[in-house]
């Protein structure tokens, strides 16, 4: 009863002010109940060692019309004035519309989100988070280090973890301005982009032996009047193990960058 | 031939949705869903690279000549770990493809569904969550 009362009174605080959104996760941390049978290191810490489907969607989200995962749109938070950027219209330029045609990288959290194998490392101070998708690769301190000073602004940001529990949260900042998901797929008018000021928090954990908990929340006070969250599933595929990832080198046969393709 | 069945069917469910299936890139930077292409043809050439195989498909105009036809699919690891390699690629088979052209109006486009010459449906396009494909 007593824990019944305390989450009320976080929602309460919820409603009042942000600071309640990471009260709130660190009480579902200490709720959340890890099933037997998990994959744990030598130290006792979840292993999230393994190969993997890319995050999907839980039952209910909207799906966007590409297999690649997109945020529903009903998670955002309200925009800001001055937000509308997000929604940028297009300028009839590809490399400005669509860097991606032309090769660049997706960026997190878009990259994270394409429809290709995962491969996770784990070690006391690391994880190592390996896309097939342009081969993007995550290095991840677990070792309580703080942020690095001084770096130009990233696609990937600069990620530092941290266990709650059973829970690992990686909070990464430092971004580039960049698409957030594959949205332009749906709606070719809207085309989702982040700013500068974008934080994101992932939270990972094992909701059974074979399939993780993933909840992104993007914070980007340039755009969104408060943080949001999406929560997504990733399922461990010890199948995909025997082959691995395989090569992407995206430059290697682009054939038709920025909508021109050659005549064979 | 039902090698070839299963590559394109696996195809077919790699392009499900209104564009390719984790594409490097959106849909709507290089093809224009505006654009629907229908050609059949012969098979003729595997372009397996990333970030998408190509697949060339000679299609016989009225006149007697010919237009040779490149279409987009998966990236190949994609392919792959569905147990789909280059040689089961069968050069010489008849294909009919339909899916979109390029923006540029070029002789390129985006294969979203595969038939036999006589009509029979390879595949009905799905994307990974099973759903059909859309205009």
């Amino acid at each position: 009863m007593r824990r019944v009362s305390l989450r009320w009174l976080l929602l309460g605080l919820v409603a009042l002010c942000p600071c309640g959104l990471s009260m709130m996760a660190a009480l579902d941390a200490q709720q959340a109940t890890s099933p037997a049978g998990i994959p744990r290191t030598t130290d006792g810490k979840p292993d999230f060692t393994g190969t993997y489907q890319w995050p999907t969607y839980l039952p209910g989200d909207e799906r966007g019309r590409s297999s690649a995962t997109v945020f529903d749109r009903k998670r955002f938070a309200p925009l800001k004035p001055g937000g509308e950027p997000f929604l940028e219209p297009r300028t009839g330029d590809p490399r400005r519309d669509e860097p991606r045609d032309f090769c660049m990288p997706a960026g997190f959290p878009g990259g994270m989100l394409s429809a290709n194998a995962m491969q996770f490392f784990q070690t006391k101070n690391h994880l190592v988070m390996v896309h097939e998708f342009q081969r993007m690769s995550r290095v991840i301190p677990l070792d309580g280090r703080a942020h690095r000073k001084g770096l130009e602004p990233m696609f990937y940001g600069d990620p530092v973890g941290r266990w709650d529990g059973d829970t690992l949260i990686i909070e990464t900042i430092n971004f580039k301005r960049w698409a957030l998901d594959d949205y332009y797929y749906t709606n070719p008018k809207e085309y989702r982009m982040h700013s500068d000021a974008l934080r994101t928090i992932e939270r990972l954990r094992w909701k059974s032996p074979s399939a993780m908990s993933y909840t992104l929340t993007i914070e980007d006070p340039k755009i969104f009047t408060q943080p949001w969250s999406q929560e997504f599933e990733i399922l461990a595929k010890p199948e995909w193990d025997k082959d691995g990832l395989f090569e992407y080198v995206c430059e290697e046969n682009n054939r038709c960058p920025g909508g021109k393709c050659p005549e064979k | 031939m039902k090698a070839l069945v299963s590559v394109l069917l696996a195809l077919a469910a790699l392009a499900g949705g209104a564009g390719p299936a984790a594409a490097h890139h959106s849909f709507a930077a290089e093809y224009d869903d505006q654009k629907p292409l229908k050609i059949s043809g012969t098979l003729t050439k595997v372009d397996w690279m990333n970030p998408h195989i190509w697949y060339y498909v000679d299609v016989k105009n009225a006149d007697g000549t010919m237009t040779t036809w490149a279409i987009s699919g998966g990236a190949p690891g994609q392919l792959m770990r569905r147990g789909i390699t280059k040689d089961l690629l069968v050069i010489g088979s008849t294909v009919n493809v339909e899916g979109f052209r390029a923006k540029d109006g070029s002789n390129n486009g985006f294969g979203q569904r595969v038939t036999y010459q006589d009509g029979r449906n390879v595949f009905t396009a799905t994307d990974a969550a099973g759903r059909a494909p859309q205009p």
